[in-house]
């Protein structure tokens, strides 16, 4: 798959997971994804200035109906672990969390952001999961939302360079 | 510092906010707020600043309903980026009220930006929201919050008031329940539903 089949095939799966508003802010890694997020007529698509404000607009979202998705960098997530913690785990709030994992292996830039991603997701007690291959992608998303309503956590998806068509599938990751 | 005390100000907007759904900061004023307009349409903030991007999602997510943001200057300096994102969205139901006293009242009362010079209204206005405009006194406040009420823009209503607390309850609910009980309003008020449970694996 190259990046915009892999981008249209991740947003399907958001479609069938049922989601219908999503808060993004940009990478160059997610710039395919990002684009055909604003061409989905079924998503309500918030742009942000700051990742935490993503997490605050997706709650207030979800409190009145929404099924939520936010999409950003692992630095983004960093930005947003206050407001994970103090609003969607002291409040029970489902959220996928979708994270384009930069620093992970082979990324020349952002080694210590990608060290520290899964540690904190760990910490956090987020469940997650990475995603390598394109054809997994949009059952894979469907899972992590029903878990994430189910268990009213957020749930966080890693998205690497594989799996948004930028490089080759390496089988034996 | 203003004459104005915050607690006088939400009772006047109790009276105009009917059904509006109302998510208040972190601080004395969600305590203030519950008493003025105990309701279950209300929704106390913990993570400070986040007061107006949650309003920002129920507005966005609700457009038919009418949503105020109640927040405070220490609050909003926290998430400025906020106003750019309201500015962008431009939702025409939501009402973002700063009560800024200059302090962070809950936290020392240690002075804010505000308190040397950084003017919310001025940012607001520059991040793009046009209906920003500062309530100089009761009946300035009045008049605009009823307007917004009334109209359909986006709007930011900066007030100055004192640092006094009104002697309140406690707020009567934990988080989660204040996010069951919330859910709830929005399914009765507006009909729907949002939180539905799956038959046991034992059905299919």
């Amino acid at each position: 798959m190259n990046s915009t089949e892999a981008a249209q095939s991740i947003v399907a799966g958001l479609r069938d997971a049922g989601i219908n508003f999503v808060a993004t802010l940009p990478d160059i890694n997610l710039a395919e994804l990002l684009r055909a997020v604003e061409e989905e007529r079924d998503f309500i698509h918030v742009p942000l200035c700051r990742e935490e404000e993503g997490i605050g607009i997706c709650a207030g979202a979800y409190l009145v109906g929404k099924k939520c998705a936010a999409i950003m960098q692992n630095g983004g997530f960093f930005n947003s672990n206050n407001a994970i913690v103090s609003t969607l785990l002291q409040y029970q709030i489902p959220l996928l969390l979708m994270i384009y994992f930069a620093g992970d292996v082979g990324d020349r830039t952002f080694g210590s952001t990608g060290s520290m991603t899964e540690p904190v997701l760990q910490a956090l007690g987020i469940r997650y999961y990475v995603m390598r291959d394109s054809e997994d992608a949009p059952e894979l998303i469907r899972r992590a939302q029903i878990l994430a309503e189910d268990c009213r956590r957020p749930v966080a998806l890693l998205l690497t360079k594989e799996v948004l068509g930028r490089r080759p599938a390496l089988r034996s990751l | 510092m203003g004459a104005m005390q915050r607690f006088d100000c939400l009772k006047t907007l109790s009276r105009l906010a009917g059904d509006a759904l109302v998510v208040s900061s972190a601080g004395a004023v969600t305590l203030e707020w519950n008493a003025a307009r105990p309701s279950d349409g209300n929704l106390r903030v913990r993570t400070l600043g986040l007061c107006s991007s949650i309003a920002l999602g129920m507005a966005l997510g609700l457009p038919q309903r009418k949503i105020i943001a109640l927040d405070g200057d220490g609050s909003l300096l926290m998430n400025l980026s906020s106003l750019a994102t309201l500015a962008r969205m431009k939702p025409k139901n939501l009402i973002h009220i700063v009560f800024d006293n200059e302090v962070y009242e809950a936290s020392g009362k240690k002075k804010t930006a505000t308190g040397e010079g950084a003017d919310l209204v001025g940012l607001a206005r520059a991040a793009g929201i046009q209906n920003a405009l500062w309530a100089g006194s009761a009946a300035e406040f009045a008049q605009a919050a009823e307007r917004a009420l009334n109209g359909a823009a986006l709007t930011f209503i900066g007030v100055k008031v004192g640092t006094e607390r009104a002697a309140v309850p406690p707020y009567p609910i934990d988080e989660v329940e204040n996010k069951y009980r919330f859910i709830r309003h929005v399914e009765k008020t507006e009909q729907m539903v949002i939180l539905s449970t799956n038959l046991p694996a034992s059905y299919d």
